[in-house]
């Protein structure tokens, strides 16, 4: 098991070193000039060149790439914002916290949600109760969340007056956001709970269980479910590892500091150390969300136990 | 049943009474559009960092709302020679960390914007020499050569006065640790969220009324003013066109607007044929109907330029001059005098992302259109139009100018001034670039006077630039707030804010 933790850990190298290299490339060919976008447009040209030698941006560009991978692994230092001076580390790590609980909050109203509804959905196919699930689930789906977002904020920020329409600093104005994000997840995990109970409900075992008269509570919470929510878990990963790294939009439209919003206002201001650190850590936090995924399997599947043995 | 009335009635009365306790509002929460960069006043040179700097810091002088200066950290101020100001300061003057401000402060603050740290804003200090102290409540700028204008920009936030001890201390961090004598103390930062800074109860003039000011960053227009209607924020700026109606039918709420000095513009590109023709220039400005394309655009806020120099600033004279009249004659008979036939004129009109700016943008199309002119809109995003400007291969732009400094010469050196860095239509003028420099070398008065008239006139002729709008600051206020007044260069003060019972 270990090992296979070390192996995993190992394998982020190459996806870390490929990811920063793509990053570097794409910021390296986006047109507007750094020193230009932090020094200001009445910044005068020595200001300008004395900004690019220091940062080293009249390097060549595997210099550059070379620098920055080396300072970072051997130094483990990622550099310093340029528009707010502070190192990036430190700026992600004080948006992380609100990126986390957003994402967080989502996925849990996701899985209360989106689990119950898919397996009543599964139990009575066709009832009226699927039927108007799965027309959510389908809404759900289709609806970009700063639509629903701008919707949201409308009806109970304007209309009634129950919720603030953004920040993220109180219980309350949590709720609006999270809904919002959790949308798509939510007809996500409803579907597909559905599906895979209703492959696991005709499977032999559920009918030997029923047949040796067990109660149907168990059979459908103990024998089905258990089966069924392998798939579920599987989704329920990539969609968290997905919320934590695509909250952008929600993150804009409530004005919720994560680091969503940290990334895009460093984009727009040519923040290239804020960038590559951002997206690094992005890659970092989605490849851990998915090892511990892979780790839970083993816990709800002893099949995959065995395997990883 | 009958047993559990008193703990009704208890339970009623305990929340009758923590409801009247909110009565006495202390907090004022006000919505900004962004967050300020950093809150070392010399770091920046953005409106949302200048408002956050300006309740930490005090400057040398303040600037009234109307425009006239009056005594702030300096007590009184004598000019000893053109370049050669000797300032009295203020004795008593508390630091938020307990020092008392004395003239090595003054020295240090305004001498460090000249270093590295101040890149954003040398613009304004690189004319300043040095600060020679005299004593411990005494100094003297030392200018390096005659600069009127550098006197008025002291009210910018660059000349706000930092504890020398205190930034030295800090090194990098000073901008997230920020010690000045302002009215307000900086209390915490919640980057992207909001900032918090208590009352100073050591401030040496008038205290704040409140004693705590909560800035919110709302980039969406329409939350700050869904967050303005349910009474989560007192204030809220800025306002757009379209939230106007909104905050103005609202009996709860009051608009403010003051005329803005900043004018947003069409520029050419001098240096490129046809637009290298004076005459090519005047017969397009005369081919637009900038008056209704502003009204179309921006419903009624803010007004068509007549002048480069924005009528709220000093010796403008854009409210003497009449307005621009579209005349499609008078056009084609410039287009023959110049030889250029307009049917041939393939153009690209860029502008960043604004809306209004690619809807001016789209009208100025049609009329284009009209004697043939065919051109293109390209929309871009603000760095990457910002780069493609630097390298001055356009044709047409849109493009604003804001002036954070009371004085004229700021409207006009930094577009059209040979090389400033700003200056994207590539104007070089030796005849403009001389009427600056004199502009600048005078103290103020009638002869001054004269200069700019003579300069607005004279740009009017030469037209590098088609004037499209000058924009107003708008801030919404709920009306309980008293004694807020907008800001004319939108540095938005809360020193006298308070709440009405």
């Amino acid at each position: 098991m270990l090992k296979y933790i070390f192996r995993r850990i190992l394998m982020l190298i190459p996806v870390l070193l490929g990811v920063a290299f793509c990053v570097f490339t794409l910021l390296y060919f986006t047109p507007g000039d750094p020193a230009r976008m932090v020094l200001g447009d009445l910044a005068t040209d020595e200001a300008i060149k004395e900004f690019r030698d220091k940062e080293g941006l009249n390097d060549p560009f595997l210099v550059q790439f070379g620098n920055y991978i080396y300072k970072a692994v051997v130094k483990g230092d990622i550099g310093r914002s340029y528009s707010s001076k502070r190192p990036v580390m430190q700026e992600i790590l004080t948006a992380f916290p609100y990126t986390l609980k957003l994402s967080a909050f989502a996925m849990i109203i996701a899985i209360l949600i989106g689990i119950p509804c898919g397996i009543i959905s599964a139990i009575k196919q066709y009832s009226w109760f699927d039927t108007i699930t799965m027309i959510f689930a389908m809404i759900g789906l289709s609806m970009p969340v700063f639509w629903l977002g701008l919707l949201l904020i409308l009806f109970f920020a304007v209309r009634l007056r129950w919720l603030p329409s953004s920040g993220f600093s109180t219980f309350k104005a949590m709720i609006l956001p999270s809904v919002a994000l959790a949308a798509q997840s939510i007809s996500m995990v409803t579907r597909m709970t559905r599906s895979s109970m209703l492959e696991v409900i005709r499977a032999d075992y559920i009918r030997t269980a029923r047949a040796k008269g067990q109660k149907e509570s168990i059979v459908i919470g103990v024998h089905a479910l258990r089966n069924a929510l392998i798939p579920v878990v599987t989704l329920c990963g990539l969609q968290f590892g997905q919320l934590l790294s695509g909250a952008i939009l929600t993150e804009s439209i409530f004005a919720v500091p994560g680091v969503g919003r940290l990334m895009v206002n460093a984009i727009m201001s040519r923040d290239y150390p804020m960038v590559q650190g951002g997206v690094l850590f992005i890659a970092i936090t989605f490849s851990i969300v998915n090892l511990l995924v892979d780790l839970l399997y083993a816990y709800i599947d002893p099949r995959i136990k065995a395997e990883l043995k | 049943m009958k047993k559990f009335y008193p703990v009704f009635i208890a339970l009623i009365l305990v929340m009758a009474f923590s409801s009247s306790s909110f009565a006495a509002k202390d907090t004022l929460v006000v919505a900004d559009q962004y967050d300020p960069t950093t809150l070392d006043p010399i770091g920046h040179n953005d409106y949302p960092t200048s408002r956050a700097c300006s309740h930490i810091y005090d400057t040398l002088i303040f600037l009234n709302t109307d425009g006239t200066l009056r005594p702030g950290l300096a007590e009184s101020w004598e000019f000893l020679t053109d370049k050669d100001y000797k300032m009295v300061i203020r004795k008593g003057v508390k630091f938020h960390n307990g020092e008392e401000l004395k003239a090595e402060d003054v020295k240090f603050s305004l001498e460090r914007a000249n270093t590295p740290a101040g890149s954003h804003i040398h613009t304004y200090s690189q004319d300043l020499d040095y600060v020679e102290i005299v004593d411990d409540y005494t100094v003297i700028l030392h200018l390096k050569k005659v600069n009127y204008p550098f006197f008025s920009s002291l009210v910018h936030s660059w000349g706000n006065i930092v504890n020398k001890k205190a930034v030295e201390a800090a090194g990098d961090d000073y901008g997230m640790n920020p010690v000045g004598t302002g009215p307000f103390k900086f209390k915490e930062w919640a980057k992207g969220d909001h900032y918090t800074f208590e009352r100073f109860d050591d401030y040496w003039g008038e205290k704040a009324k409140f004693k705590t000011l909560t800035v919110r960053s709302i980039p969406e227009p329409t939350n700050r003013t869904i967050e303005l209607e349910t009474g989560a924020v007192d204030i809220a700026y800025p306002v757009t066109t379209i939230e106007l109606a909104r905050i103005d039918e609202n009996p709860e709420l009051e608009l403010q607007r003051k005329p803005l000095p900043s004018t947003t513009y069409m520029g050419f590109n001098v240096n490129k044929a046809p637009f290298n023709d004076i005459r090519v220039r005047q017969a397009i400005d005369a081919l637009l109907d900038t008056v209704n394309i502003q009204r179309a655009v921006f419903r009624g806020v803010g007004k068509t330029p007549r002048s480069l120099i924005p009528s709220a600033t000093k010796y403008s004279i854009d409210g003497e001059l009449p307005a621009h009249v579209r005349d499609v004659e008078k056009a084609k008979k410039l287009f023959a005098e110049a030889g250029v036939d307009p049917s041939t004129i393939k153009l690209i009109i860029r502008s960043n992302e604004r809306k209004e700016r690619i809807d001016m943008a789209t009208i100025i199309q049609a009329q284009l259109m009209e004697v043939g002119i065919q051109s293109e809109i390209m929309q871009q995003e603000w760095g990457a139009y910002l780069n493609d400007l630097q390298k001055k291969t356009h044709d047409v732009f849109l493009l604003g100018w804001g002036l954070s400094v009371p004085d004229p010469d700021y409207a006009v050196a930094g577009l059209l001034e040979s090389n400033a860095g700003t200056n994207y239509t590539g104007y070089s003028d030796p005849k403009l670039d001389e009427m600056l420099a004199k502009g600048r070398s005078l103290p103020d008065g009638e002869e001054r006077a004269k200069v700019y008239r003579e300069m607005q006139l004279y740009i009017n002729e030469q037209l590098p630039m088609v004037y499209l709008h000058n924009d107003e600051a708008i801030a919404g206020v709920r009306k309980i707030v008293k004694g807020f007044e907008v800001d004319p260069f939108e540095v938005h003060s809360f020193r006298h804010v308070y709440f009405e019972e």
